[in-house]
């Protein structure tokens, strides 16, 4: 595993934000889930290394609003398979079909609870921990 | 009142002749012809052939334009609620000819259609387009295939909801339908393992997507001395498309004289691709066939030198068979004229 | 390793005072499981209280929102205890004797997350595509204690282990009860199943155990497999819940313990063995989000199917997306070894079944089975008894926009229904 001083969280979610231990490097903006994901390409075809998988989760892409990925900080050199992966991930949101529902306020609040964990789940953070930091 | 088809047969099928009368043009007949018996038979009054067409193969394959006009024609005057072609199995301009027919009948008129023919039939090609039962590779599987035809053309003529192909026996058509197996899935997959491990054919529930991958070359050590040509399947033509390349499934390539040519302009080149926003590639087709920057890239000595010639066709809907034949006629001529290396685009 | 497993056949459960099995029927007194659930700190602090119901093969109910299905089973003779490392203490499990009550399940159902799903119909056309509709079903229904919004780890924790201590309970009932019928198992040494089967391919079980995070996780003998290398298993040891599901998401496609405890890849290997291969072993191997915990994971997989000198292997899967990417790179690798393998999946096609099926592919993966496409869409009719909740309907994974209707009826993609295209090949539907 690499080190954290690697990493570029790429997110559309809040909680992370608010949770994560401040020393990780965020890159955090109001943007969609595909946004997210075309973001985490461009990146990945300059040269940034993919660290985790862009459709971590079972929540399929067209329930979930949110998505954080983490990439290096720095370009290397493009990885054939991580360009891959997330070419077909793209790929595989834009079958599902559009989601035009609006939830109630816990739902996101749980969405972005998932993202959340599996991303702590992905970098060893503990994620309770992160929590219990929030402000209620 | 009972459905109305109309039928598709060769001459062949039509007792018309063998090779020697593959040249006749089609005809119409009334009724039912050959092996329209055997459908007619199984439909037992539901479904009638009202009307047989037959045309030579080699007459389809030579007057492809022609053919089809005329057996439209044909078809629109009628109006039936299905559209039958062959079997073929696997006789491959028969095929073809059910195949290319069908789409045709689908496409132009609306009119839904049904064939049937071998796997390995080239007309077998369009099978994500056409529906086609899957017939065995010889005349003498007629007894089979048409009770499966006839039952496939019920469903589609009462507009049942078609099930899966295994179920059906229409060919894999790329659309994926589910249904029930006899054994669950770990015991299907145990015996599927057995077989793989005994060397016996078995057939995979989902074949992986194909892709037809090409292991590169060896890297060209001194780009500075190496004749790099352009091809592209973004359909860039001199403006007025000469060789009139067809906007979609094309069915040749165009091969153009770049000597002297810095710059492709709005005035100069453009697009005969029918399948993208051709606004950009016509305002400037070094958008898609890159002539400015690689005659730079040759003024500063960074290749050696950009080929005479580039070639260029439609690569939209354009069959995978004609895309190889294409390639491997021009790869003979860029090797010929001594090219080392080809920058393809696509779109 | 050996393992006697004791059906006990239950056609019937029924409410009562006195808790016993009798002549097929479970007589279960849901105050005593209550009891019994509460005996524990965790379940004791999270969870405000129970409700229980019965349904029955047939009956006109609904079971939603499903947490986890588990079979009750009792350890009657050798090693260990039931679910160990989590209810029993972690003494290595498989060998010996447990009595399994057979025909019926301890179903636990009720909201953890607001989009939580999982949908068992017990007739109608959804009954079809779960196995749990054929099952008589203890319905466990937990509601939270206030403030667990901001602790849904520890809230779906308690569910779990509440669920786990309902099925021990009602195990235990069977202690006594002699079974209708028996079954041996049997794992030989690697020298030994050699020895017997000289000329029989070696086979073994490749099983990917979710392990993502929060509600997509999987324990083994109580660890998060997500903190666990790629290791070597014997297969009885699962039939005595060594391995236990924490996964709630992706209702259609996520191992249930009840599968986990009645793996079908398990029970077809076993009969296979020794008429047409030799059954090694399972290997079990997590789904990781980190990339490079996938590398290491697969690797370490492909490295053990040659260790094992292995002819051919299965692979199943758990979960869409992310796990696509592990059974591709374990199946390739495994490839690689020389060793056959064939793997088992669902996919996810589009509603109109055209699209790319799963989210990664190789052409080592030539020999494949299909749960079906998890994106077909089905009308689930009115029920006239619903145990749980239906608010949540609409968010389910699956559901759309509308798809609960006015008159009461989903209409939504069959991956909310539990179980319906699991991908360790539990049912018969297939897709082409």
């Amino acid at each position: 595993m690499e080190s954290k001083k690697h990493y570029l969280i790429v997110t559309n979610n809040p909680l992370v934000v608010e949770c994560l231990p401040k020393d990780y490097a965020l890159d955090y903006e109001e943007i969609s889930y595909r946004e997210v994901l075309v973001k985490v390409r461009d990146l990945v075809y300059s040269g940034h290394r993919m660290y985790t998988h862009p459709l971590s989760g079972s929540v399929k892409p067209n329930e979930t609003p949110y998505k954080s990925i983490v990439v290096s900080r720095e370009p290397k050199a493009m990885d054939l398979s991580e360009a891959e992966i997330i070419s077909n991930s793209i790929q595989t949101y834009d079958k599902f079909v559009p989601c035009s529902r609006v939830f109630t306020p816990q739902v996101y609040k749980d969405f972005q609870l998932i993202d959340y964990t599996l991303l702590c789940g992905a970098l060893d953070v503990d994620a309770v921990a992160g929590l219990s930091n929030r402000k209620i | 009142m009972s459905y109305r088809v109309v039928h598709y047969i060769n001459q062949f099928f039509a007792q018309i002749g063998g090779e020697e009368m593959a040249h006749v043009a089609p005809e119409l007949r009334d009724g039912f012809v050959g092996p329209g018996m055997a459908l007619n038979t199984a439909w037992k009054g539901e479904v009638e052939i009202v009307k047989t067409i037959v045309c030579g193969d080699s007459y389809f394959a030579e007057h492809e334009k022609e053919a089809t006009e005329q057996i439209l024609s044909w078809v629109e005057a009628e109006k039936p609620d299905l559209f039958i072609a062959g079997p073929a199995f696997n006789a491959g301009r028969y095929g073809y000819a059910c195949a290319t027919i069908c789409n045709a009948v689908q496409e132009k008129l609306g009119i839904r259609v049904l064939t049937g023919m071998y796997e390995e039939n080239p007309g077998a090609d369009l099978k994500n387009k056409v529906l086609m039962v899957a017939t065995t590779n010889s005349a003498a599987g007629m007894r089979k295939a048409a009770p499966t035809m006839a039952a496939l053309a019920l469903k589609i003529l009462k507009g049942e909801k078609l099930g899966a192909c295994v179920e059906e026996g229409y060919m894999p058509n790329g659309i994926r339908v589910n249904f029930f197996e006899k054994e669950r899935g770990a015991k299907r997959a145990v015996d599927m393992l057995v077989k793989k491990l005994n060397g016996q054919p078995f057939t995979t529930e989902y074949p992986m997507p194909s892709f037809d991958r090409v292991a590169p070359n060896k890297a060209i050590k001194d780009l500075s001395k190496a004749t790099i040509a352009l091809c592209t399947s973004g359909g860039i033509v001199p403006k007025g498309n000469p060789d009139h390349i067809e906007s979609s499934s094309a069915s040749h390539y165009g091969e153009y004289c770049i000597a002297g040519v810095d710059d492709l302009t709005a005035e100069t080149y453009e697009t005969a691709h029918g399948g993208y926003d051709p606004v950009y590639a016509n305002a400037d087709a070094d958008r898609v066939l890159p002539v400015d920057i690689l005659r730079e890239f040759e003024k500063e000595g960074k290749i050696g030198k950009l080929h005479d010639y580039y070639y260029s066709t439609v690569g939209n809907g354009t069959s995978v068979a004609n895309a190889k034949k294409f390639a491997a006629e021009y790869a003979q001529k860029l090797r010929n004229a001594g090219v080392h290396a080809v920058i393809m685009t696509s779109t | 390793m050996k393992l006697e497993l004791g059906y006990i056949q239950i056609n019937d459960i029924q409410f009562s005072k006195e808790c016993k099995v009798e002549n097929g029927t479970l007589y279960v007194d849901p105050d005593a499981v209550k009891a019994f659930m509460y005996e524990d700190d965790d379940v004791k602090d999270w969870v405000k209280s129970f409700k229980f119901d019965i349904a029955k093969p047939g009956e006109n109910v609904r079971i939603t929102p499903v947490k986890d299905v588990i079979e009750p089973r009792v350890k009657v003779e050798g090693p260990g205890g039931v679910f160990p490392g989590v209810i029993s203490k972690v003494d290595t499990v498989g060998s010996g004797k447990t009595h399994v009550l057979r025909g019926m399940a301890v179903v636990t159902a009720g909201k953890i997350v607001g989009f939580q799903e999982g949908i068992i119909d017990m007739t109608g056309p959804g009954a079809a595509y779960t196995p749990f509709s054929k099952l008589n079903n203890f319905v466990v229904v937990a509601e939270p204690k206030e403030g667990y919004e901001n602790h849904k780890h520890e809230y779906e924790h308690a569910v779990r282990i509440a669920g786990l201590r309902a099925a021990t309970f009602i195990g235990e009932l069977g202690r006594a009860v002699a079974p209708d019928e028996t079954a041996e198992f049997e794992t030989l040494g690697i020298r030994e199943g050699l020895e017997k089967y000289p000329n029989l391919p070696r086979v073994a079980y490749v099983h990917m155990l979710q392990s993502q995070g929060l509600l997509h996780d999987t324990y083994v003998y109580g660890v998060d497999a997500k903190r666990s290398l790629t290791t070597i298993i014997n297969p009885t040891e699962t039939m005595d819940g060594a391995i236990l599901s924490g996964n709630c998401v992706s209702a259609c496609d996520k191992n249930t313990t009840y599968h986990h405890q009645n793996n079908p890849v398990v029970a077809e290997l076993f009969a296979a063995h020794g008429k047409t291969l030799n059954y090694v072993c399972n290997i079990i191997t997590n789904e990781n989000v980190y990339l490079a915990d996938k590398q290491r994971s697969s690797d370490w997989t492909a490295k053990l199917c040659r260790l094992l000198d292995l002819d051919g292997a299965i692979v199943s899967q758990e979960g869409f997306g992310n796990p696509d990417t592990d059974l591709i790179m374990n199946t390739k690798k495994i490839e690689q070894q020389g060793v056959k393998t064939t793997i088992i999946t669902d996919e996810y096609a589009g509603q109109d079944g055209k699209s790319q099926s799963l989210a990664d592919a190789d052409p080592l993966a030539d020999a494949v089975v299909t749960g079906g496409n998890a994106n077909e869409v089905i009308v689930l009719p009115k029920m006239d008894k619903v145990i749980g909740m239906l608010d949540y309907v609409d968010v389910i994974a699956g559901g759309h926009a509308g798809s609960l209707r006015e008159d009461g009826s989903i209409e939504a993609e069959i991956q909310i229904i539990t179980g319906a295209t699991n991908e360790m090949g539990f049912n018969c539907m297939s897709a082409r």
